[in-house]
């Protein structure tokens, strides 16, 4: 394949992406963990404040790198934030992902980088979370990054290669504590790639030594990285520690899994084969081209292929024995075997050419594709909030929607209009992601129990969760409206408007 | 004493029962009424989502609804006949679903219509005096579906002579007036409406999505009748 093909093939694939990507980025309502994210974003946005927290929400690069997106969007106040805004962040990084395997078109050749690139970019899995305000999709680009720049390293010491390996690792731990995790798995990979891959011939060996003021340069780069970050920039350097103690806040959380607690074949089953509702979706292309990229590198032992396989299943292997699972986090492993699925497409063609069945194979393809591609369009737009949809995880329900429109409309009619008192009853479960959808109210007020609220006389709108409700209503009942609101499956939220505000809002409706 | 008391009243209250029963029954067949006889999918799931108590929702009882009565006669109208939709190319099922006599909670039963406001429209081929409908929106969860409303005419278009027998929609979401319905959590039993013997040959239910997502389902539904005269 000529470089101008390939050039031209690439950016194809790249605006394929980003129609799948970033059209209607504001249709699905704000999951909690990104409305969670969003509030935590908009202390940083206001205030400049921002701490690591070493128990919850992961590490600070997601915020940082969000802060240009908002200055350059005109959106300097939290109030002024939308889910577009916020998840452009995402978007970039999923394209990033794309563009970050031409890192590796010298060692397994640009027509299975572009394989790879058209898995990726018509993935559901990825097309779905490069839409979600959440650490994994920044986080992937940067392993891919720390990977490519790590091979350059050891195939060529160079400065830029060892800053590159060091920036990338620190950018990758300064997003998820798992960062560990995958460092461990890329360390395992090279260990057995060593043993397994080809030896280079004579005169093709790795150039230049490894000189330690290399290794030394990427380390500092790494701690530097994540030095900077973890620290919120030098001001905060308990950050530093924290970045440490996390592990075993984390190493807890991962035996503790309640609701995230699910079986070993978790992930490789949502990728194969779900069923639900009448809806049934598969990325078994991408896996069974995975395989064959497996028996690709198995048989030619290129040792990036090898390498990458190790990594792949290393990582598959890790993620999937420990008991917390969230669907995103196959995401790491995932880019794995995109780069196989490239392997193995050119694999298929080779054989094919063979057997003289490049033609059938190349249209089975692109129908494969075709329905990979017609099945991110339905995660994404139609099936975005169902539960039917594997990659949607305690997602917000449409039907939540409605309850801020409510308020919105109440507001509308009532002469404290942005002011107006609302007060939130509902446990921690219940609450989010209401201080991100009521962001823009400036009286609200939240409680666990509906006995500390203090009375409700002088709020026209209360928010509860359903065992709040059955306390309240002998409360509420007769002065306020009520309505039940779905916030997702099995959990509903009751909203009580009173009577006077209410009749205004329905009288506006009329 | 005490215990011949006790038995005599409750003997005395089986007895007014009893009678109370016999009498709502010779009643109906006073006035030419026969009890509706349905047939019920088998239920899909056990008890509701939580204690829900809103003014705008039923009271759940658990209980099964009870006996309907419906003129001498009655007959299923709907069974088989034509279902046009705002909707008319659902991406699951097929909008003949809707007038099968399949009314399975299973997966392969339903047809889903697209987010928010969707409508169904059956054509019953000639104009009946309507006695009942039920509907089956999607009964293998417990979720309410959103502004739920029934109308029947004998224009196709229901621009003209338009009635509604059943109307959930508390805030004219639908732009269809304000209904006094209370909503519903959706069961095995299908929601019964009474059309009271309006007459129509058309009959459209409309809904804007559901509590658990923005779709727009039906199982079945039945629309009972006689041929109007």
């Amino acid at each position: 394949m000529s470089k101008t093909a390939f050039r031209g093939l690439f950016l194809v694939v790249l605006c394929g992406a980003a129609w799948l990507r970033v059209p209607g980025l504001g249709l699905r309502p704000m999951h909690h963990d990104e409305a969670n994210q969003a509030v935590k974003f908009g202390l940083l946005l206001e205030k400049g404040e921002y701490r690591y927290d070493p128990v919850d929400h992961h590490g600070p690069t997601l915020y940082y790198l969000t802060l240009p997106i908002a200055w350059a969007a005109g959106k300097p106040t939290l109030a002024s934030l939308d889910e577009s805004t916020l998840r452009f962040l995402p978007v970039l990084f999923g394209l990033g992902i794309l563009l970050s395997f031409l890192f590796f078109a010298k060692d397994i050749g640009r027509p299975a980088v572009l394989a790879a690139a058209i898995c990726a970019a018509l993935s559901p899995a990825f097309a779905y979370y490069s839409r979600f305000y959440i650490q994994e999709i920044p986080f992937v680009f940067f392993i891919l990054g720390f990977i490519g720049s790590l091979w350059r390293f050891l195939e060529r010491p160079t400065w830029i290669s060892s800053l590159a390996t060091g920036v990338f690792a620190g950018l990758a731990f300064a997003t998820k504590e798992t960062s560990v995790l995958i460092f461990g798995a890329v360390a395992a990979a090279l260990v057995v790639t060593r043993f397994v891959s080809k030896r280079p011939q004579e005169g093709q060996e790795t150039k230049g030594k490894m000189p330690v003021s290399r290794i030394a340069a990427a380390l500092s780069a790494f701690l530097v990285t994540a030095g900077l970050l973890f620290s919120s920039f030098l001001t905060h350097p308990q950050g530093i520690v924290d970045s440490v103690t996390a592990f075993a806040a984390y190493i807890n959380k991962s035996g503790t899994a309640g609701f995230h607690l699910h079986p070993w074949w978790y992930y490789l089953g949502l990728l194969t084969y779900s069923k639900s509702g009448g809806l049934v979706w598969s990325e078994a292309l991408i896996l069974a081209l995975a395989c064959l990229g497996l028996l690709a590198a198995a048989r030619k032992r290129n040792p990036f292929a090898v390498f990458i396989s190790f990594y792949a299943l290393l990582t598959l292997a890790v993620f999937s024995l420990i008991p917390y699972k969230t669907p995103w986090n196959l995401l790491p492993f995932y880019a794995g075997f995109l780069l196989l699925a490239g392997i193995g497409t050119v694999f298929v063609f080779e054989y094919a050419r063979k057997v003289h069945f490049a033609v059938p194979a190349g249209i089975i393809l692109v129908l494969g594709f075709a329905h990979l591609g017609w099945e991110s369009r339905q995660a994404n737009v139609r099936y975005h909030s169902d539960p039917r949809n594997p990659y949607v995880y305690a997602q917000t329900s449409p039907d939540y929607a409605r309850l801020v429109r409510r308020i919105d409309e109440a507001a509308a009619v009532h002469p404290d209009r942005e002011r107006l008192l609302i007060k939130v009853v509902c446990g921690p479960y219940e609450t989010w992601p209401l201080p991100w959808s009521l962001r823009k109210y400036a009286r609200v007020g939240y409680w666990t129990e509906a006995a500390a609220a203090g009375g409700f006389d002088d709020a026209p709108v209360v928010v509860a969760s359903q065992d709040n409700a059955e306390k309240l209503d002998p409360l509420l009942g007769g002065k306020y409206q009520a309505e039940f609101y779905g916030l997702r499956p099995e959990v509903l939220l009751t909203l009580y408007i009173r009577n006077d505000l209410w009749e205004n809002v329905i009288r506006r409706k009329l | 004493m005490t215990r011949k008391a006790i038995i005599f009243a409750l003997a005395s209250a089986f007895v007014v029962l009893i009678g109370f029963d016999t009498l709502a029954l010779s009643q109906a067949q006073d006035t030419g009424k026969e009890e509706l006889k349905l047939q019920l999918p088998k239920p899909m799931f056990i008890g509701t989502p939580r204690n829900i108590k809103t003014s705008n929702l039923e009271v759940i009882t658990g209980k099964p609804r009870g006996a309907f009565f419906v003129p001498k006669g009655t007959k299923l109208v709907s069974l088989k006949k034509p279902v046009t939709s705002s909707d008319m190319q659902p991406v699951i099922g097929e909008l003949n679903f809707v007038t099968d006599g399949e009314k399975s909670g299973e997966d392969g039963y339903f047809v889903e219509l697209g987010p928010g406001k969707q409508w169904v429209q059956i054509d019953l081929g000639a104009e009946y005096a309507l006695s009942a409908v039920l509907i089956w929106h999607y009964h293998s969860q417990a979720r309410v579906y959103r502004d739920v409303v029934v109308q029947v005419s004998n224009d196709k278009d229901f621009v003209a002579g338009v009635a509604t027998v059943f109307n959930n929609d508390h805030d004219n979401t639908a732009g269809l007036g304000i209904g006094r319905d209370k909503e519903y959590i959706e069961t095995n039993e299908g929601r019964l409406v009474d059309p009271k013997g309006v007459k129509a040959r058309y009959i459209r239910l409309s809904s804007g999505g559901n509590t658990s997502n923005d779709m727009n389902h039906y199982v079945e539904v039945e629309v009972y009748g006689n041929p109007a005269k």
